[in-house]
């Protein structure tokens, strides 16, 4: 089974993300997930639901939203030194703290 | 005061955590544990990580990691031990477990294979298997692994868990009450495949390689150094030590059984055997280890038996230039010793060996052809001093001359031979090299004529052996005498032939092309040095100066104005005495001790002479000229008056000698004679000059101008000569060689005993002049230092005779050069 190039990334509370499967793997969790050899569901529907985990990590759409964008940004900035900070708003930034431990990125 | 309300709207984050229950641990690790066992039995794709990984999560931020990891260690413990161990040691079955001999095994070695295989599959999968069990676990747990790991610096479940599958998998007990493990029984039987196909036979490499690939990712310890690698630990010492009873023993069994020759095309193919399968079933970590085990066994143990072998050893290869497998033989020897003393000293004793039949051949084709006195009346002629012995020696100095020629070439022969071997079999090795040459030096040297064949071979070469080849040719021959060169120690002894060749082939015009001459000197110059050369040059320079002489005096003549029609013409080479070989300078007559009278000229011969003596003399002043008649020749127009009164007319070459003879003759009226001892008388011409010019003039029946009565061979002092009036020949020029004098020969036992006489003479010149350099420099000098000093100072002349140093030390100190400064040690002292 080939890998298909886009994955969907699913949030807490419903909110679905397309992007490239290299991108997501950007982080350690969403990469083993998907790992082929160990053949979990994640990997064969090429589907990542991310639970909310009780009152700990709320991976809700805005979350997700900024996590996906992060992973695009890496994707991007891969290669290169002098690298533009990304623009965080603060109220964010805790929970997004919190999510990339989670998601070992 | 924006940060601050951004801060004011951040809440902090794990608040209700401490909260949560007590339970909520047990009733999570159930599911988990339910879920791995479900990983383990390959049910992984109806699980979500996603969930799995949540709840490990979970369980590690209410700080219960510690107790989540030793639960999986107790789960993974469980499963092995229950699971995967039964199904390994099903897969063992009891013909596996038998013989620890792997020897005697052949009969049933095909069971015993098929059993084999089945096991290390099952191995293999459990392995397998695990591997990728654990490797899922450790994607879940990651985020376990990362507290627990790194906080409490436990290894990593990973490693825990390949741990525990070395411990109770591999370390675990085949049947309950035997105490041979699984990997027992995995050792023995990989080590019996390897033995199968070391016996020829086919064997699934991909088996044996996955279960290396195992024992290389386990180790000893948790902390997974790369030395403690279960392979290297256990497996790799057992291989090795089997491998060096079986090269032990096949390196025995090979040296009694095979030939030289196939013992080093095996050993290279075991050699290849084990590379490849160190590469493609075990581990290349081995490689080198097991290369050594058989550089030890198989190669150092016996290569020096082989070498040596009867009838197959490198004797057997270098005779038949069996190139392909002296290189064999020299690369597996090259493996165990970097010198390679085996082969070397085989090489250098053939070398040194094959040398000496030369020199016993060339000795034996001088000695075999004995004399055969009266054999052939044309052979007649000839010899040094009298004619009795001439006959006789005529043949064998002729003989030795071939001889000569043959030696070198033979040499030559061989140096190709084994420069060829050394090239294509001892990939030019420096050290082969070295000894090669040292035993062609030893050989050739042990020959005492080698300098006087040598140079007879240039003689032989120059005079005859290049005309019509190519310059290349002719480089190619000059080179290859070169290195000759190069091997003979006493160089001076060389130099003297040389010279004394050389004088002959430029007085007498033999040298065929003197640009090979000159090309012959600017290489020895290259090979030896300036100093050996600088006579030779200047020998030349004399030939030169002559021409130049020559011209100039004809010049001087038809200027003079005395247009004499009948005065011959004359050429002229003027010699500096010392730099031209002494016995061609100072004729014969010094060597009675008795003042020899120079001959008589005829007239007209004589105001030549004294024309030039003059002329030279004006030239330059205060110089001496001695005429050398001993090595001229001279034109002469002869007229024979037929007893029918027709005239024939012929151009005779001949000697000056002869010819100073035949003007004698002008003078006798027709019918008349000369007696021997008047011709003597007449012309002091040197008793045995007189003889050989008489011999050819009369006796050699081609050149027969003269006539000798009684008939015989000899020349008797009272021996009757006249003119011979029927004189006849095909050819208008005849050419009167003397017998035996013009060409260069080997030497006879006198002449030889005369060259080394001289030859010593000059070298104790040498050996004081260097003794007499050597401590003006240094002033004071120990014995034995001074010793070491002249020897390397001549050693690229000759190799000095120890004694002889010593005596002309002795020598020098009574003659005040050089005093005793202190006794012990023995110093000299310079005295200016």
């Amino acid at each position: 089974m080939s890998s298909p190039e886009y994955v969907t990334l699913v949030s807490g509370d419903g909110f679905e993300f397309i992007i490239p499967r290299s991108t997501a793997c950007v982080s350690g969790t969403i990469r083993r997930m998907l790992d082929q050899s160990s053949n979990f569901s994640e990997a064969i529907t090429g589907r990542c639901v991310l639970e909310n985990i009780r009152q700990v990590i709320k991976t809700i759409g805005v979350v997700l939203e900024k996590v996906c964008e992060y992973f695009c940004y890496n994707e991007k900035n891969k290669e290169q030194a002098n690298v533009p900070d990304m623009d965080i708003s603060p109220e964010l930034c805790l929970e997004l703290l919190m999510a990339a431990d989670y998601l070992d990125t | 005061m924006a940060a601050m309300r951004a801060r004011q709207k951040i809440r902090a984050p794990r608040r209700g955590l401490a909260a949560s229950k007590p339970d909520d641990f047990d009733s999570i690790w159930a599911t988990l544990a339910a879920s791995l066992r479900e990983i383990h039995t390959k049910n992984a794709s109806t699980l979500s990580f996603e969930e799995l990984y949540r709840q490990a999560y979970r369980i590690v931020l209410i700080s219960r990691g510690e107790e989540l990891y030793e639960n999986v260690k107790q789960l993974e413990k469980k499963w092995l031990c229950s699971e995967v161990q039964k199904q390994v040691t099903a897969a063992i079955s009891p013909s596996l477990l038998l013989e620890q001999e792997p020897a005697d095994a052949q009969d049933q070695s095909n069971e015993r294979r098929a059993a084999g295989e089945r096991f290390l599959n099952a191995l293999k999968s459990a392995w397998e298997d695990h591997q990728l069990c654990m490797g899922m676990f450790t994607d879940v747990l990651m985020y376990m692994d990362r507290v627990v790991s790194s906080d409490h610096r436990n290894p990593s479940i990973y490693v825990v868990s390949m741990a525990l599958f070395r411990d109770n998998v591999l370390r675990s007990p085949v049947r309950p009450d035997s105490t041979t493990t699984i990997a027992d029984v995995l050792e023995s039987t990989v080590l019996f495949m390897i033995q199968l196909e070391r016996a020829g036979h086919q064997i699934e490499r991909p088996f044996i390689r996955h279960c290396i690939y195992m024992l290389e990712g386990l180790y000893e310890t948790v902390t997974e150094e790369d030395s403690s690698k279960l392979y290297l630990t256990t497996f790799e010492p057992a291989f090795l030590k089997a491998s060096q009873a079986f090269y032990q023993a096949e390196g025995r069994r090979l040296v009694e059984m095979a030939d030289a020759a196939t013992f080093c095309r095996h050993a290279s193919n075991r050699l290849k055997e084990e590379e490849e399968r160190c590469r493609y079933t075990l581990c290349s970590y081995t490689e080198p280890k097991i290369k050594e085990v058989l550089d030890e066994e198989l190669i150092r143990k016996n290569i020096a038996e082989v070498i040596n072998l009867e009838g197959s050893g490198a004797k057997e290869m270098l005779d038949h230039d069996r190139l392909d497998v002296l290189r064999n033989v020299y690369e597996l020897n090259a493996r165990v010793d970097k010198k390679k003393t085996a082969l070397t000293n085989a090489v250098q004793k053939r070398v040194y060996e094959m040398g000496r039949e030369i020199n016993a051949a060339s000795f034996a084709v001088s000695q075999n052809t004995a004399p055969k006195p009266g054999e052939k009346e044309v052979a007649a002629a000839g010899g040094e001093k009298k004619a009795g012995r001439d006959k006789e020696k005529e043949k064998p100095v002729n003989q030795q001359t071939i001889a000569a020629i043959q030696w070198v070439d033979a040499v030559l022969g061989l140096k190709k031979k084994f420069d060829n071997i050394w090239e294509k079999s001892l990939l030019s090795d420096q050290g082969m090299q070295t000894s090669i040459t040292t035993s062609f030096s030893d050989f050739i040297n042990m020959n005492s004529r080698s300098s006087e064949y040598l140079s007879l071979f240039f003689d032989e070469n120059l005079k005859k052996g290049i005309k019509g080849k190519t310059d290349s040719e002719v480089d190619a021959l000059l080179d290859n005498g070169i290195t000759l060169l190069r091997y003979i120690k006493d160089k001076d002894l060389f130099e003297t032939y040389y010279k004394k060749h050389l004088s002959r082939r430029l007085l007498m015009k033999r040298s065929v092309s003197m640009d090979a001459e000159r090309q012959m000197i600017s290489k020895m110059k290259m090979e030896v040095g300036n100093q050996f050369t600088q006579r030779i040059e200047h020998m030349f320079k004399d030939m030169t100066i002559s021409e130049d002489l020559a011209t100039s005096y004809k010049e001087h003549i038809a200027q003079s104005g005395d247009p004499d029609q009948k005065r011959a013409e004359l050429e002229i080479h003027v010699l500096t005495s010392t730099m031209w070989p002494m016995e061609i300078m100072a004729s014969s007559s010094t060597k009675e001790g008795m003042v020899q009278l120079p001959c008589i000229f005829p007239r007209e011969v004589e105001s030549l002479k004294h024309s030039f003596e003059q002329f030279y003399l004006s030239k330059h002043n205060g110089r001496k000229l001695s005429w050398q008649p001993s090595m001229g020749t001279a034109d002469l127009r002869a007229t024979f008056t037929r007893a029918n009164g027709k005239v024939a007319r012929h151009e005779l070459n001949v000697s000056t000698y002869a010819m100073i003879i035949l003007l004698l003759f002008n003078e006798v009226p027709t019918g008349e004679s000369l007696t021997y001892e008047e011709i003597q008388a007449r012309t002091r011409i040197p008793d045995h000059d007189l003889i050989r010019n008489l011999q050819s003039l009369a006796v050699a029946s081609k050149t027969r101008v003269l006539k000798k009565e009684p008939m015989s061979k000899d020349v008797k002092p009272t021996d009757r000569f006249f003119y011979n009036a029927d004189f006849t020949s095909m050819f208008t020029k005849v050419r009167i060689g003397v017998v035996s004098g013009g060409g260069n020969k080997v030497e006879n036992s006198d002449q030889r005993r005369e060259t080394e006489k001289k030859m010593d003479e000059e070298r104790g010149g040498t050996i004081e002049a260097a003794i007499v350099r050597i401590m003006k420099q240094r002033k004071r000098l120990v014995h034995a230092q001074l010793m070491t000093e002249v020897l390397t100072q001549l050693s690229s002349r000759f190799v000095p005779d120890v004694n002889m140093v010593k005596k002309r030390i002795e020598s020098l100190i009574d003659r005040e050069y050089l005093e005793r400064v202190a006794e012990e040690p023995p110093t000299y002292g310079y005295i200016a």
